[in-house]
């Protein structure tokens, strides 16, 4: 909080600066104002680092903001990974497995598609996009049930396929792709791939790829949140605890409690599980920052 | 290798009548070869559904008698299902009120931003974004947690203020879902406008500031128009968003009491609710290929003028 | 079967996955070996049983029966609330794979899957000749009042009434209340304590409100074959819905707390709800949810409706059957068998399931065990007695499972509005019930 209070001398040392377009003279308003906004953005994630640290009884007997009685963090944390036989590792497994597989296939297939909508000829491009985009707009969900029933009938469900294959499509990716080649990849470089006798893969692999990198990591971090935060689909296509990703398990434990007869009460591991599914993002949010917005910059010119 | 080595002459020719081959067809059709795997994909995995949707609309299911053929009964009854209607209505209306709160809070947040004018700006834009990589069914889980009246951080609220507000009565559950959605998609719809604004080229600033143009002018002649672009992409996303509104309805009903979350509170949750609660999946199907044509229509709607300029440059 | 599903499978994929990445090829492999574990047959012939509960206590059992069954695993999966289960049954059922042995069933979802036989009659095994080793009204819900055997009972809800002598006693009271009438008295003293003090919550409470009408001699369904009929209108029925009506009318009732919630658990912890009015598997779950209000709650029969008598309801309890399409089906009975009457059973019982068995219930260590929970009360006792008055004769239509969930919206507006009357919600819940349930092929009236 030290950015909002800064201290007198420096502030001082810098009202001797001229303000440039660059660089515009501070506004603690403006700061104080935004920085309620982040109240209201991390208000519930303290909440779940707070909750983490109870053991279920403190959950239960004490004030939502305030520590429990003992710091029961560690103990939780042990807890999770042991509650079942350690359930909850085959579930972060199963989470990385279908966001690994599903965000790399799915970018893969993106960016070929995109990069061909970009710069390769070919008849009924125009319809083409024209359902695939179109086919942003239809829910995910009002696609899933009919989906469950085709897998159904194809014996998919139950199976990591039922959660992979869907993945494997991202129209939203591949107009993100198809709007970065166009934009990144100079049309007189393919050529003179080609005029050197280089194949169409061989020009994609060696010019195109590399320069579509940024759209790609993009992409592929969309890919990866869309995928671990997934809940629907799962949800109607497995029902083996062994294939649930994290987000089915958690709210599994979460139901436990809220069944009649001799479930046991989790909410501590809830909470702290939750606690852990999100810290992963958290990092790939911290650590990739600059991804998010060049990709998502591609997406909001072009619009 | 051999045969390369013996006929040197023959080659050159025929590698210009191969290279003429490719060139034609890569001309006209190597495009296909690209983006196959992704067509074979959405074949299986979005038209063949489709069809197979529209398939089993045709029929209902019984648990006594098995499928029967009912033509366009499903479609008939649908249209006069008010628990349906009453659903669409309630989607909408939240759209209506949701969406442009939002959309007007990341705008002005992404403003804020860009302008430079903030201690901390990195910080700032990062905790704002921070909410998008909350699985929804823990940010429900944290919200149902906080608000509950009797227990969460909204008990201690009403004791301070001495208000009596509960966040979940029929009337005003829909406004605790919209502060969850609100939460999760505000910064990332944020950082949507910022990159649009961080792509103004920089010299129209520098050149706004030697006519002496002021901060509002500068957001009204420049960024309003730079953010123009991303505002149809950001309305279709949140529009398609709130219609699929699902796993708050699905799961706040087992940590909060009388919120009026029906099973047919949303039309996905109702779908959901027929096809696995019901056994009703013809009729689940038959809505969700006319919730998908209502969501495409209204997506349509907003995206053909961005989509024709998109198509022809 | 087994082999139609792999080659199904092996078609499609190649097809789907022709041109993706070696990755994706890659995990199809890492992905293949568990799978195949996961359907049963290993290399050395062993079979695994796939058996699906949310009832923790059941994995107590598995070890000793590996152990005297060699050659049979068996894995319990909990694949989520009992809806949810449900869900997933009929899942996998219409996928025609991932069909569990043995799966957990509500008493009243049984007819839900034996109609439409989704369920094996157990009859096959000699099921039939447990009869007598079961509490009667348990072994009514799993034969359906046919010849047929379709689950064997697991665990077991009698009507009890759960109450906290301490807050009894700031209002002034002593003993749990003998007679409804005792109770509405109570709820006014309960409720002028003030503040969150409620003798208890209702918000759309469907099952104790119906065990409530079982007790008093109201039977609504009456299912024969695939006739159906639905009946409020009984005077039993009226009498109990008039006076649930009384007491919301009176504002007796909380409406704030509903049974399973965050918030729940709280309001039994700190004291603020005085009775619950629920099955006897409440028990070790109460400990665990209101640890501070240890050696306070009790437990009692459910009041009576006339002074004197001895009559008891079920709220609640669950069973275990084998769903037809399941694999293995002598395995799956062996084990069923095994813990819900066998030797499985007590290792249950020890870590907490309250089951229907007379040998369980009768036997002294049961009747004697007192708890210090409940303040030293022989609870074992006051559950065996609640379990063996509870009346028989009590049917569920088989759409109940969509029903219940229909009723939570019915009921809606009554309780947060305070619209209409229970009587008239009742009376829609039956035309919304007689509409679906001809729309099923059923013949309801």
């Amino acid at each position: 909080m030290s950015t909002t209070a800064p201290e007198v001398p420096r502030s001082r040392a810098r009202a001797r600066k001229l303000y440039t377009v660059d660089n515009p003279k501070k506004s603690p308003v403006l700061t104080i104002v935004v920085a309620v906004f982040t109240i209201y953005c991390l208000l519930p994630l303290v909440w779940l680092i707070i909750n983490a640290t109870k053991s279920q009884g403190d959950f239960v007997s004490t004030f939502g903001l305030s520590f429990g009685s003992h710091f029961a963090l560690f103990d939780n944390i042990a807890e999770v990974f042991t509650y079942d036989d350690g359930i909850f590792s085959r579930w972060l497994l199963n989470t990385l497995m279908y966001v690994l597989v599903g965000a790399t296939v799915s970018t893969f297939l993106a960016a070929l598609g995109g990069y061909a909508l970009a710069k390769l000829p070919f008849r009924g491009k125009r319809a083409f996009l024209f359902i695939v985009l179109g086919s942003i707009s239809v829910p995910g969900i009002a696609i899933a049930i009919p989906q469950f029933l085709l897998f159904a009938q194809l014996g998919l469900t139950n199976t990591p396929w039922a959660v992979l294959i869907p993945s494997f499509l991202n129209p939203f990716g591949l107009y993100l792709m198809w709007v970065s080649a166009s934009d990144a990849i100079p049309q007189d470089i393919l050529e003179a791939a080609r005029i050197d006798g280089a194949g169409e893969i061989r020009t994609f692999a060696q010019v195109g790829v590399r320069m579509m990198i940024p759209a790609t990591v993009t992409v592929f971090l969309f890919s990866f949140v869309s995928i671990w935060n997934n809940y629907f689909l799962p949800l109607i296509m497995l029902n083996d605890p062994k294939w649930y990703p994290l987000t089915i398990g958690i709210s599994i434990w979460n139901k436990l409690g809220n069944t009649a007869g001799n479930s046991e009460m989790l909410q501590n591991l809830v909470i702290t599980s939750s606690l852990l599914t999100i810290i992963p993002l958290l990092i790939a949010f911290i650590s990739l920052q600059r991804f998010w917005q060049s990709g998502l910059a591609v997406g909001a010119v072009k619009g | 290798m051999a045969l390369a080595t013996e006929a040197p002459p023959a080659s050159p020719p025929r590698r210009k009548q191969r290279a003429g081959f490719v060139v034609r067809f890569r001309n006209r059709q190597i495009g296909w070869l690209f983006i196959a795997p992704f067509c074979v994909l959405f074949l299986l995995v979005f038209i063949v559904p489709i069809f197979y949707a529209g398939y089993l609309s045709l029929f209902q299911q019984r648990m006594v008698g098995g499928d029967v053929f009912a033509g366009v009964a499903n479609y008939q009854k649908l249209f006069g299902d008010s628990q349906f209607w009453d659903g669409v209505v309630r989607v909408a209306l939240f759209t209506a009120i949701q969406v442009p709160i939002m959309l007007f809070c990341s705008m002005c947040l992404a403003l804020a931003i860009d302008s430079r004018r903030l201690y901390g700006t990195k910080f700032l834009r990062l905790t704002i974004f921070l909410p998008y990589a909350v699985p929804a069914i823990v940010s429900t889980l944290m919200w149902g947690f906080m608000l509950g009246v009797r227990y969460g951080l909204f008990r201690q609220l009403n004791q301070w203020l001495g208000t009596d507000v509960n966040p979940f009565t029929p009337s005003t559950t829909m406004i605790s879902i919209g502060v969850m959605v609100t939460w999760a998609f505000t910064g990332y719809n944020m950082l949507i406008f910022y990159s649009a604004l961080k792509s103004v080229p920089h010299e129209l600033y520098e050149a706004a500031a030697v006519d002496g143009a002021n901060q509002w002018q500068v957001i009204r002649a420049i960024k309003f128009p730079a953010m123009r672009g991303s505002l149809v992409v950001t309305i279709i996303f949140s529009i398609i968003g709130t219609f699929q509104i699902f796993n708050e309805p699905q799961i706040l009903p087992s940590m909060v009491s009388n919120s009026g979350i029906t099973t047919y509170y949303t039309p996905n949750l109702y779908a959901y609710n027929l096809a696995f609660t019901g056994s009703q999946q013809g009729y689940a199907a038959a809505l969700a290929l006319v919730m998908a044509a209502m969501t495409v229509a209204i997506a349509y709607a907003v995206q053909i003028h961005g989509m024709r300029k998109a198509l022809n440059g | 079967m087994r082999t139609m599903r792999l080659s199904s499978k092996q078609k499609i994929i190649p097809w789907a996955l022709a041109a993706s990445l070696a990755l994706a090829a890659c995990s199809g492999d890492t992905t293949a070996a568990p799978l195949d574990e996961a359907d049963g047959d290993s290399a050395t012939g062993d079979i695994t049983l796939t058996v699906w509960s949310w009832d923790a206590t059941v994995e107590q059992s598995v070890a000793g029966f590996e152990a005297a069954n060699p050659g049979i695993k068996v894995e319990v999966a909990n694949v989520g609330s009992s809806m949810d289960e449900y869900t997933s049954l009929d899942n996998a059922i219409q996928a025609g794979s991932g069909v569990p042995d043995l799966v957990m069933f509500e008493y009243f979802a049984i007819p839900y899957f034996a109609i439409p036989g989704k369920l094996t009659d157990l009859t096959e095994f000699g099921a039939q000749d447990l009869e007598n080793d079961y509490v009667a009204s348990a072994w009514s819900n799993v034969t359906m009042g046919t010849d047929a055997v379709y689950a064997l009972p697991s665990d077991y809800g009698p009507a009890v009434l759960f109450w906290n002598a301490d807050t009894f006693a700031k209002a002034g009271l002593t003993e749990a209340p003998a007679t409804w009438d005792e109770y509405y008295e109570a709820a006014k003293a309960i409720r002028a304590l003030g503040g969150d003090y409620y003798i208890d919550h209702d918000t759309g409470d469907l099952f104790g409100l119906l065990a409530m009408i079982w007790q008093a001699g109201g039977r609504p369904f009456k299912v024969d074959g695939n006739d159906i009929t639905i009946d409020f209108s009984e005077p039993e029925t009226v009498k109990v819905l008039e006076f649930r009506q009384k007491m919301l009318d009176e504002g007796l009732l909380g409406d704030s707390v509903t049974a399973w919630s965050d918030d729940w658990n709280r309001a039994l912890n700190d004291g603020t709800l005085a009775t619950q009015n629920m099955g006897g598997w409440l028990t070790s779950s109460l400990i665990e949810r209101a640890p501070d209000q240890s050696g306070n709650w009790r437990i009692a029969l459910l009041p009576q409706w006339e002074a004197g008598e001895k009559v008891g309801a079920e709220n609640g309890g669950s069973s275990f059957g084998i769903p037809t399409d399941a694999a293995h089906k002598e395995e799956a009975y062996k084990f069923l068998e095994y813990f819900t009457n066998g030797d499985g059973l007590q290792p249950r019982v020890d870590a907490g399931a309250f089951v229907p068995n007379l040998s369980v219930l009768d036997s002294p260590e049961f009747q004697d065990a007192s708890n210090a929970f409940f303040g030293d009360e022989k609870t074992g006792a006051v559950l065996a007695e609640a379990s063996e008055i509870a009346a028989t004769g009590w049917q569920y239509p088989p759409f109940f499972e969509w029903a219940r969930t229909v009723y939570a919206d019915i009921c809606a507006p009554l309780y947060t509005d305070h619209e209409g009357t229970l009587e008239g919600v009742f009376e829609t819940w039956r035309e919304r019930m007689v509409e679906y349930g001809n729309e099923q092929g059923f013949t309801v009236k």
